[in-house]
């Protein structure tokens, strides 16, 4: 049983006809210019956008799941975050166990495991976009929902974070957990399980990245040329 | 609880507060003693609040002073009453009073208008006073009407009829004296932009002085209305009514504010002098006014 | 937007102490409210009235000050709460109760009663009338936002409807520009104070209660509330239920408010304001000190405005909130 399944998902000019299903405990990346509907297709993934066609959890169909089990099955990283009041860091993790009956459980070793513990006490918004973004998905994590979907959680991440959050997505996964995230870095994205291209609000291919990610692809969706030249290979020490 | 602890004489504090209260209650027992062993059958004392200056006037006619406890906070000043002189003598209320300022003055009888607020005379009504409310006093039939109430309540009912009988000579002498003169073309201008038509005291003011509104005959005005600027300039008036200490000082205002400074009245300075309280007297006092009116502008009718 | 960079002045150890340090002010500002009044009486004789034992303190202490007491009391943590919930929901700590035009719809109904003559004939007809207003200026707005619709919508229409009921009582303050005592009557309520309010105005702010009960649990799904509503969702929030019950909330707080109080400003936006830096924003503790600390500010000015020489509650609202504020944020580092 797919941990998701999307079945002709639409959004009127923002999605057409998407149909998708992501095994569990599998690490799947979510790729495409700009536009291409990414951020929407996560968003009606998620349940937060109404969309025609079917979304289904675990075999679940959405619409019969009430908003704290949603909660507790899918956790939801956005792109940005705006931050109106001065919640401290440790706080804004926490609210990740409001479906858990705001115990909370797991709050300080993720602000370790995310090196957020010196900034446990500091206002939200008052702290880097890149400490933010580990922040939103430090929350995201505590939530331990088995279908974890990121928007460009890497995007505004210094190298060794990006490294880091890649690990513990690889350690989700091999926990039985989805992890769906959208990337811009294709030198990133082909060390993912699977990977899921769109286009112009259409899926155009799923499948592993060795598979998908050929030169004629490339060209085709993103209007670039790829050449085999030695690339530099990141990894932690 | 702390209301207890401010009465028990704890702490230095208190102890004054103990001695003023211990004080006060020794000078109420001997007030009360006093008053024990006053005559018998005495008369419980009228004491009236008034809280407008119409009321004001009323209440100054007609009662005795040791009735009068406390006038409008508007009753000393001459631009509003015409008993401004004789309200000196007497308490006013704070302007933005509640009902406790008027009822530190003991108020048996409270005289408001109808618009006075209803939270007002409700709680008045509560602590125990009368309230009578004055709702009609546009006529002079109104004003006879309003002195023969309020003369009810004080219990001089002679001294109103008094007051109207004297009041009905004097307007009925000017009616007579003013019976063959043309009537004189009059507007009362006004430098906020509206001006008195008909239904308004100033009306009543021109129908027992000889005058004719032009802004009722001719601008159809009701009561308090915009003035119609540019059609004013047509009008044939003959002069303008203004209020003030001199003739001088009351017309300059109007000698730099269109379109009074366009009007030929004003150009030449045919005005007469009201004085500012008669303007918007709604009391008996309005008869002084009439006669002034009317003396200022059919100065023949008078020699 | 822009976050108002948002520190917190006092240390975690005291936090605690802000609610009951509040409870004790109050509990001062009732008694010197009790012995502060026109009617010079002595604490001797505030007592006596209590006891009813001096029938004219009596009636001064239980007709007129202690409903006077009373609905400071409810309009302060009305406006107060209602602020809190409305900066919440835009997710801006600058909104204020008024931004949906409820007040302005209060205003316009009072206003309206005033000029027709209705006010003077009973207590009741201006409240009611304010009431009935507010609720109307509600309905359009979400008439005109289209129910469920975003909250930028919102605001827009809220903006539309505050201009159109400004329009509204402009004009009948015009077309009744020649009876000076209603217009003053007019100007007078929208200063906004709390003069002469009787047990029947007490009544009429019970409402206040309800819905302050009613606030009480909201406050931790406010918090996520205050992220936005698809963050709020993700997190397990039921939104749309939420985001109703905090605009019924606050559009009744507002609106009763409004009706016994006049249109006050300034409470709604500043209270929650001066907590929030003072506490932090976790909303669980600023619900309960919105109440308490509203209905603090709202006695405290009261008091002041007659102790002033009946300054109505609206100005000193203005002029003591103003500077405060710019105090408050001078601290900030």
């Amino acid at each position: 049983m797919n941990s998701l399944d999307l079945i002709d998902a639409t959004v009127p000019g923002r999605l057409g006809n998407v149909t998708v299903g992501l095994p569990r405990g599998k690490l799947v990346g979510l790729v495409g210019p700009n536009g291409a509907g990414k951020s929407t297709l996560l968003r009606v993934a998620a349940g937060l956008l109404p969309s025609e066609g079917t979304v289904a959890w675990n075999g679940r169909p959405l619409s019969g799941i009430p908003s704290l089990e949603r909660a507790r099955c899918t956790a939801w990283v956005p792109q940005e975050a705006h931050f109106e009041f001065g919640f401290s860091v440790r706080s804004v993790v926490a609210q990740g166990r409001y479906a858990h009956g705001d115990d909370e459980s797991g709050v300080d070793e993720t602000l370790a495991r995310f090196g957020l513990s010196a900034l446990a006490g500091r206002p939200v918004n008052r702290i880097s976009g890149g400490e933010r973004a580990r922040v939103l998905l430090a929350r995201a994590i505590v939530t331990e929902a088995p279908l974890q979907l990121w928007d460009e959680p890497l995007a505004p991440l210094d190298p060794r974070h990006r490294l880091e959050v890649l690990v513990l997505a690889r350690e989700l996964a091999q926990s039985g957990s989805t992890v769906f995230l959208s990337l811009h870095d294709l030198s990133l994205a082909s060390s993912l399980d699977l990977l899921a291209v769109l286009c112009a609000t259409r899926l155009r291919a799923l499948g592993s990245p060795a598979d998908i990610l050929t030169p004629n692809l490339l060209l085709d969706v993103f209007g670039v040329r790829a050449s085999a030249t030695p690339s530099l290979n990141l990894e932690l020490p | 609880m702390k209301i207890k602890t401010l009465c028990r004489p704890d702490g230095r504090l208190l102890c004054p507060i103990a001695q003023a209260t211990g004080g006060f209650l020794a000078c109420l027992l001997l007030w009360v003693a006093q008053a024990a062993a006053a005559p018998p059958g005495a008369q419980p004392a009228i004491r009236v609040v008034s809280q407008t200056v119409g009321t004001d006037e009323l209440l100054l006619a007609l009662a005795e002073p040791g009735q009068i406890a406390a006038l409008s906070h508007l009753g000393r000043d001459p631009d509003y009453c015409a008993a401004a002189g004789e309200a000196r003598s007497y308490p006013s209320l704070a302007s933005n009073g509640d009902a406790e300022s008027v009822l530190k003055f003991n108020p048996t009888l409270v005289l408001c208008a109808d618009y006075t607020r209803a939270e007002m005379v409700a709680q008045l009504r509560r602590a125990g006073a009368r309230v009578v409310i004055f709702d009609h006093y546009f006529t002079l039939a109104d004003s006879y009407a309003n002195l023969r109430m309020l003369s009810r309540e004080l219990g001089c009912e002679k001294r109103a009829e008094r007051i109207i009988g004297e009041c009905e000579k004097r307007v009925a002498a000017l009616d007579s004296r003013l019976r063959r003169v043309r009537l004189a073309r009059v507007i009362a201008p006004s430098t906020f932009g509206m001006i008195p038509g008909s239904q308004s005291t100033f009306q009543d003011l021109c129908d027992h002085a000889g005058a004719e509104n032009l802004a009722c005959t001719l601008g159809h005005i009701v009561g308090h209305g915009p003035q119609p600027s540019e059609a004013m300039l047509n009008w044939p008036v003959d002069c303008v009514v203004v209020a003030g200490a001199d003739l001088g000082s009351a017309l300059a205002p109007f000698r730099d504010l269109p379109p009074y400074e366009f009007m030929p009245a004003v150009k030449s300075g045919r005005a007469v002098l009201l004085p500012p309280a008669q303007l918007s007297c709604v009391s008996h006092l309005r008869v002084d006014g009439y006669e002034i009116l009317a003396k200022a502008l059919h100065p023949e009718a008078f020699n | 937007m822009h976050a108002v960079h948002s520190g917190m002045i006092l240390p975690a150890r005291l936090i605690r102490f802000v609610l009951p340090a509040l409870l004790v002010i109050l509990a001062a500002l009732v008694l010197a409210a009790l012995a502060t009044g026109d009617m010079p009486l002595s604490p001797a004789r505030v007592w006596a009235g209590l006891r009813r034992e001096d029938s004219m303190a009596a009636t001064i202490v239980w007709q007129m000050r202690l409903p006077r007491i009373l609905s400071a009391i409810l309009v302060g943590a009305a406006l107060s709460s209602a602020g809190l919930v409305m900066q919440a929901y835009f997710r801006n700590s600058l909104a204020n109760p008024g931004l949906l035009g409820v007040s302005s719809g209060g205003a316009a109904g009072a206003v309206i009663a005033i000029a027709a003559g209705w006010a003077s004939v009973s207590l009741w007809f201006l409240p009611l009338a304010a009431i009935a207003g507010a609720v109307a200026a509600t309905g359009g707005v979400l008439v005109l936002a289209r129910h469920g619709a975003s909250t930028e919508r919102l605001l827009l229409a809220g903006v539309a409807l505050n201009a159109l009921l400004g329009a509204v009582t402009s004009y009948v303050l015009s077309q009744y520009i020649g009876l000076y005592e209603r217009n003053a009557q007019i100007l007078f309520w929208l200063l906004g104070g709390l003069e002469d309010r009787t047990w029947e105005h007490v009544g009429i702010a019970l409402p206040i209660v309800a819905a302050a009960a009613l606030l009480w649990p909201l406050g931790r799904s406010m918090d996520l509330m205050s992220l936005g509503v698809s963050e709020a969702q993700s997190l397990g929030v039921d939104v749309r239920r939420v985001r109703r019950q905090m605009l019924s909330l606050a559009t009744v707080l507002t609106a009763v408010a409004t009706a016994v109080a006049g249109a006050v400003g300034f409470v709604g936006l500043v209270v929650p304001h001066i907590l929030r830096l003072l506490v932090g924003p976790e909303h669980r503790r600023l619900v309960p000190l919105s109440l308490v600390g509203g209905a603090v500010f709202v006695l405290a000015c009261d008091i002041a405005g007659r102790l002033a020489g009946g300054l109505r509650l609206g100005i000193i609202t203005s002029l003591i909130g103003a500077p405060f504020f710019l105090w408050l944020l001078r601290r900030l580092p």
